[in-house]
């Protein structure tokens, strides 16, 4: 049987052959062409590099080049993952695998031969490509064919039936690996259930789970061997735009114009010159494109930054993801899934930069095309012999493509192999998956990342993921984003620091809506106070020093400036009514500033001056006319009058000290709700749902609470259920009313029926009273008569008998007495019970 | 009342006003300050004139502002001169010898009022009092119960007293009270519970519904009159009041002797009444309608106007706010600048580059005013010409529709002629089969006196509707020349007031600057 495939292989091989060649100069030439660009490209790699090393050579430290190269290599170090991960065979414990993980079958090892059969042609037509990636070796060393390793499953979550949550999972669920040699594919390839187990994996690990599910789930999905970038290889996220940061574009209205009216002013006239303006806009122009040039080479530098520099190993990284082809599931375009991020790409993207080889559970393809432009102009139609070369001939093709004139003859020659050869086709059938069934229980779903915690790095965002419930605040998903690459600002808890509160207004008396602060400043905007207050600015000075240890009080700051603004009060005149008032407190002096009448450009102002003068003759001078600065729109007479003035300054001092305590009121207030939030904060509690029975306590305790009292129920009810009298009943011809006499007899035949009962079970226990008693006699006699000769462990162990033996007796007196004492008791208790009996009660009353 | 010490009557000079003044003025510091500037009687807000012994109140008048005034316990026989305190919501009269109520016509702020033990008769004389809460007319002489109705206008009263007069012996005072005054809370110093209320309500039902459907007929009479009143303010303002009926017609026929008199001839009756009345009646409504729609085409021009006119100003106000906002930002910053600069030829600099900001400021606010007024000017001389072409349409249209009118006097007058000589002729004829009244009769003496006679009445008819079609004329230009003389006042005004306005301001920086340069002069 095996010669047989072997020689309709062969001859299938012949075919290939021919083919090959044909394919083989193209190749050549375009390996060649591609070779050359290779060694250009690493040139090029040296000389970007060798620059930089010139520099290096040139600078003279400094303090501050110090300072700068330790921070951008703690950078550089924080882009390396922490620890090298492994995940080695030793790793593995593969004494419990199944069979099928540690041989292979006959069918298996026909498929390695086919395989080899394939790759040794290959390898002679195509020399300069690299060997194919077939048969990897799996957890316990034995070589398995990579498309074996495909175990479609379905899995039973409804979340997992959609690519996208699917490679989400995935990616979620397993902790990446780099491969061991970035430049070959890995020597062993793990089945996925061990992979599932240790919930990490390499690349191929990745795309051969993703590729089991999403076969299972219907997609026409592909593992892919090939060739991608540094970034998607290391699962490097730092130069893409975290997904969740991407705000959807804002559609602006613009608004109506409203038809230009009848008596609309019309604009002045333009007075000014044309050329002027021509000239002007021309220097405008220059300056703008001088600004858009600056601009660029910003952003470009800036780029560069981000971009570091070039990969030299850019094109050769191995690399392993998803290809879906569009048909099934509804997919209209084929696209690639990166299984590291989950992340679905387009087949042009940049990021891959060539495939090798790409198999699904049932066949082997290996590209024939020229990956020169990275995957931008590869044609993923399966069917089409010179582009994909089969390792398989039986299996059904995705697709052919019919309208291509040139593959016709070759279909036919297909038809006819198919044809000739169809009993033998079955035998080229991919055998069946060596790998268990793939399993994912309920918690290990719900955990999703390992540990259930994951934390992925994107361009100047963070996101970190949780499980549920393993936070015990109930965080599940964090987003931290940067504004910048570098610096990393935090806010926190302390008091005097950055920080924004917004209120209801509703709910508070003060009408407060929001109290923003920066370590010098707080700021509080209201709304709807009968003052009219609406802004509240105020600058505080650096603390005093104590100067003595008098009290654990606070020491709050000093206030250097309070602004405050309101809103128009209706009730007074314009030009009396305050819209600004600054209390310069260090200076002693208050700036006020009026609301602008309706009619009037300018508002009125007064300032207040307070100076505390002596004059010539010693007396306090009250008010001076230059204490007061004052300038009205509309002068009027009463408020020149100093006592105006005076009058002003005296309630003005006084608000000025409300303000003050109402910072000051303020400020504590901060205090205050820092303390409650963090003691919030601590003090939480999850409501779990009263439907998660596994975590909800109570609704478990309740649950086994309930399934207690049912067992007890139905123990009760069986008990209840025990007749005594049925044994009897059973005796009498069914169907019939007792007589009365028939009742007696029957109760009385009870009655005897247990205390001959109890009887048996007294002269039992007093039979086996008496065997004991016996045994024990003969080993006293036995022991008294070979006292001398025993061992000492003969000796224990009869001792051992004797105590055994002894309590045993004692059980069985105690057990005799207690019948003793009880069977009277019972045998009244039944008595009693068969006169209440249901049955029995009309026919006995009456004898009673 | 009779006093017990025995004292002058005095008057109310300046010197006792200058005194209670400044011993019931400021305090303390501000107290010095007061005797030092003086305080003017228009500042003051209260006065305290009790145990004067004053006769007659006089010389108040300069305390324009005065809110509270004190004249307890005086001799005061007569209220007056009070008429200048308008902004009074406190006044205390208690203890006087006042017999009538009177002289309160002005203080239509007035809150509470204390007319305690006086001898006052009456309630009388208090409907300028609207806003009136508090009324104590304690000890007084009132007797009849009565005239307590007449409180029931000051929906704000809530506080009576009434004790010590006769009618608070009155058995039913209190009940009577609480009926007819229900939203009286405190009388005579008690506060009235809803139980009492409730009886009182029930006792007077009868007479308080009367009285109050009374008081509702009388209010809907005033409404409707109101509303009646506005109607013609509307019509008046569409210059065509009273066109839309016969009111022209018959003020043609009420001073018209022969007319009235020609009106019995027969068939002239139907003349007038079926073909001439009715017709010259249609034509007045036309006019009346189309003066309406004029009228509201007219008030749309003009807010359509005026609206965009506030635009512009609104927008040209919010610029120069801007403006003057930039500028204080910078000022502050240059004056605290120049303040701290100690280089003398700094300061210097630095002075002169701020004088150069300030004449900028000034540059350019009255560049922004300038070209306001400019551009307010030429929309109101559109507006002018549009208005006055409605204005103008609307006089012609009236006139052709007047013209109309004339027709068809005319042409009454031709019929009444006609008539009126074939009547003469029959009766010369002696063929007259009707009776004529006697004074009918005799203007058939002969032609002349019958042509005249018809020609009078005819005269009289022209005679009223030119008249008519004058007033509106004349209203309707008048009208539209006082608009167009308002509006271009106002504009005038604004601009004015805006030029002041930015000079003020400019000059005040400018001496803040200057003073800024003094100071450090002296320095």
């Amino acid at each position: 049987m095996v010669q047989a495939v072997l020689k309709a292989t062969s001859s299938l091989d012949s075919q290939r052959h021919a083919r090959m060649e044909v394919l083989k100069e193209k190749v050549e030439e375009e390996e060649a062409a591609e070779r050359e660009e290779a060694a250009e490209r690493a040139e090029r790699g040296e000389k970007t590099k060798r620059p930089m090393e010139v520099r290096r050579g040139e600078t003279t430290m400094t303090q501050e080049m110090l300072r700068d190269l330790e921070r951008k290599l703690s950078e550089i170090e924080v882009s390396v993952p922490e620890k090298i991960l492994t995940f080695t065979k030793d790793t593995i414990d593969t004494s419990k695998l199944p069979l099928s993980y540690q041989s292979n079958t006959l069918k298996e090892e026909h498929l390695l031969q086919v395989a080899d059969n394939f790759s040794r042609q290959y390898s002679h037509l195509c020399p300069d490509r690299v060997p194919l990636f077939l048969h990897p070796l799996n957890e316990c060393e034995v070589p398995k064919f990579v498309s074996t390793t495909i175990r479609p499953t379905l899995m039973p979550y409804p979340e997992l039936y959609n690519w996208d949550t699917c490679a989400q999972f995935i990616s979620d669920f397993l902790s990446m690996v780099p491969l061991p040699d970035p430049l070959k594919p890995p020597l062993y390839l793990y089945s996925s259930t061990t992979v599932l187990k240790y919930q990490k994996g390499n690349c191929f690990d990745f795309s051969t789970l993703l590729c089991s599910m999403l076969i299972g789930a219907g997609y026409d999905a592909y593992c892919v061997n090939g060739y991608g970038s540094r970034d998607l290889c290391y699962m490097d996220l730092t130069r893409e735009v975290c997904p969740l940061t991407m705000k959807p574009k804002e559609t602006v209205k613009e608004e109506e114009k409203a038809p230009p009216k009848k008596y609309a002013i019309k604009p002045p006239r333009d007075l000014t010159s044309r050329f002027e303006q021509e000239q002007e806009m021309k220097r405008q122009e220059a300056i703008k494109a001088e600004e858009e040039n600056r601009r660029k080479q910003e952003e470009a530098r800036l780029l560069e930054q981000e971009n570091a520099k070039t990969d030299p190993l850019h094109g050769l990284r191995v690399h392993s993801w998803v290809l879906v082809l569009s048909g099934k599931r509804e997919v209209p375009e084929s696209f690639f899934i990166d299984p590291f991020t989950a992340r679905s790409y387009s087949t042009q993207d940049d990021h891959f930069l060539g495939i090798e080889s790409l198999w699904n559970h049932k066949n082997y393809w290996v590209n024939m095309q020229d990956c020169w432009n990275c995957c931008k102009e590869l044609v993923f139609d399966l069917g089409d012999p010179v582009r994909w070369e089969y390792l398989l001939l039986g299996t059904d093709k995705p697709f052919l493509s019919l309208t291509e004139e040139e593959d016709e003859g070759m279909n036919d020659d297909d038809d006819v192999e198919n044809l000739g050869k169809e009993d033998e086709d079955k035998s080229f059938d991919m055998p069946p998956s060596w790998v268990e069934q793939i399993e994912i229980s309920p918690e290990a779903f719900e955990t999703r990342c390992p540990n259930g915690k994951k934390v992925i790095q994107y361009k100047r965002a963070k996101l970190e993921k949780w499980a549920p419930y393993l936070n015990n605040n109930g965080l599940v998903c964090r987003l931290t984003t940067y504004k910048d690459l570098e610096l990393h600002s935090y806010k926190s808890m302390q008091p005097e620091m950055d920080r924004v509160m917004e209120f209801y207004e509703t709910a508070r008396v003060d009408g407060l809506i929001k109290r923003e602060e920066t370590p010098k400043t707080m700021t509080e905007y209201y709304h709807g106070r009968p003052d009219f207050l609406s802004y509240r600015h105020v600058n505080f000075g650096p603390r005093m020093k104590k100067l003595a240890l008098n009290s654990a009080e606070s020491n709050p700051r000093p206030m250097v400036k309070i602004t405050e603004r309101f809103f128009r009060n209706p009730a007074k005149p314009a030009n009396e009514d305050v819209a600004e008032r600054v209390f310069l407190i260090a200076e002693e002096r208050i700036q006020l500033r009026y609301h602008c009448r309706s009619d009037h450009i300018t508002a009125n102002k007064r300032e207040f001056l307070r100076r505390m003068e002596v004059d010539s003759k010693g007396n306090k001078i009250i008010m001076t006319p230059d204490m007061c600065i004052s300038f009205e729109v509309e002068p009027m007479e009463h408020t020149k009058k100093l006592l105006y003035q005076y009058e002003a300054m005296m309630k003005l001092k006084n608000e000025e000290k409300l303000s003050r305590h109402q910072a000051w009121e303020s400020e504590l207030e901060v205090l205050e709700i820092l303390k409650l939030r963090e003691e919030e904060e601590e003090a939480h509690t999850l409501t779990i749902s009263i439907y998660d029975t596994k975590r909800n306590e109570k609704s478990k305790e309740y649950r086994e609470a309930m399934e207690r009292v049912l067992h007890e129920e139905h123990l009760r009810q069986v008990e209840a259920q025990l007749d005594y009298l049925a044994p009897f009943l059973a005796q009498l011809p069914p169907g019939e009313k007792l007589t009365r006499w028939q009742a007696v007899r029957l109760k009385e035949e009870c009655l005897n029926d247990f205390k001959q009962r109890l009887i048996d079970k007294a002269n039992l226990i007093q039979a086996r009273f008496e065997k004991e008693t016996q045994e024990l006699q003969k080993q006293q006699q036995w022991y008294q008569e070979n006292q001398v000769t025993l061992t000492p462990e003969d000796e224990d162990l009869y001792l051992s008998y004797c105590s055994q033996a002894m309590f045993r007796i004692r059980i069985l007196e105690q057990r005799l007495s207690r019948h003793k004492e009880l069977a009277p008791l019972k045998y009244l208790a039944l008595e009693e019970k068969l006169y209440k009996d249901p049955r029995l009660v009309e026919l006995l009353k009456v004898f009673v | 009342m009779n006093r017990l010490y025995d004292m002058e009557p005095r008057v109310m000079d300046d010197e006792m006003l200058k005194l209670a003044v400044g011993e019931q003025g400021p305090r303390e510091e501000a107290g010095q300050l007061a005797k030092q500037e003086g305080i003017l009687f228009k500042d003051v807000l209260s006065l305290q004139l009790d145990f004067q012994n004053i006769l007659r109140i006089d010389n108040l008048w300069q305390f324009e502002s005065l809110q509270k005034l004190q004249l307890d316990n005086n001799i005061i026989e007569k209220i007056e001169g009070l008429e200048n305190l308008t902004h009074l919501v406190w006044l205390d009269l208690s203890f006087n010898n006042i017999e009538a109520i009177e002289g309160l016509d002005t203080l239509v702020n007035l809150e509470d009022l204390s007319l305690f033990n006086n001898r006052i008769s009456k309630i009388d004389s208090l409907d300028a009092l609207v806003k009136l809460q508090v009324l104590s007319l304690g000890n007084n002489h009132i007797g009849n119960l009565m005239n307590v109705i007449y409180l029931r206008r000051f929906k704000a009263l809530r506080t009576l007293s009434l004790s010590g007069n006769p009618v608070a012996e009155d058995e039913d005072y209190k009940m009577f009270i609480c009926a007819y005054l229900p939203d009286l809370v405190y009388l005579d110093f008690r506060r009235l519970d809803d139980h009492m209320k409730e009886l009182a309500e029930m006792k007077h039902q009868y007479s308080i519904d009367e009285l109050k459907h009374r008081e509702n007929l009388v209010q809907a009479r005033l409404e409707d009159e109101q509303a009646r009143r506005e109607e013609l303010e509307e019509h008046k303002a569409a210059f065509v009041e009273q066109l839309n009926g016969t009111f022209l017609f018959d003020s043609m026929y009420t001073e018209d002797v022969e007319g009235s008199k020609l009106s019995h001839l027969p068939g002239v009756g139907e003349l007038l009444e079926f073909t001439y009345k009715d017709k010259f009646v249609i034509i007045c409504l036309n006019i009346f309608e189309y003066g309406l729609k004029q009228q509201e085409k007219r008030k749309a021009e003009l807010d359509n106007f005026m609206e965009c006119v506030q635009e512009a100003i609104q927008e040209n106000q919010e610029q120069g706010k801007l403006k003057i906002a930039k500028f204080e930002e910078k000022h502050l910053l240059s004056l605290n600048a120049i303040r701290e600069e100690s280089e003398l030829s700094n300061i210097e600099a630095k002075i002169v580059q701020y004088s150069e900001d300030i004449t900028e400021l000034f540059n350019v606010l009255m560049t922004l005013e300038m070209q306001l007024m400019e551009q307010l000017e030429e929309t109101i001389n559109m507006f002018e010409r549009n208005i006055i072409d409605l204005v103008g349409l609307f006089v012609e249209n009236v006139q052709s529709l007047m013209a109309q009118c004339r027709d068809l006097e005319n042409h009454h007058h031709e019929k009444l002629l006609e008539i009126a000589i074939n009547i003469l002729e029959k009766i010369v004829k002696g063929e007259m089969d009707e009776d004529l009244p006697d004074d009918v009769r005799s203007l058939f003496v002969d032609k002349d006196t019958i042509v005249n006679a018809v020609g009078a009445s005819h005269d009289i008819h022209l005679l009223k509707i030119d008249n008519r079609e004058d007033e509106l004329v004349t209203r309707v230009n008048s009208w539209c020349t006082h608009l167009l003389d308002k509006i271009h006042k106002d504009e005038i005004m604004r601009n004015r007031k805006r030029v002041k306005e930015i000079n003020q301001y400019v000059d005040h920086v400018q001496s803040e600057l200057d003073s800024l340069e003094c100071g450090d002069l002296l320095d």
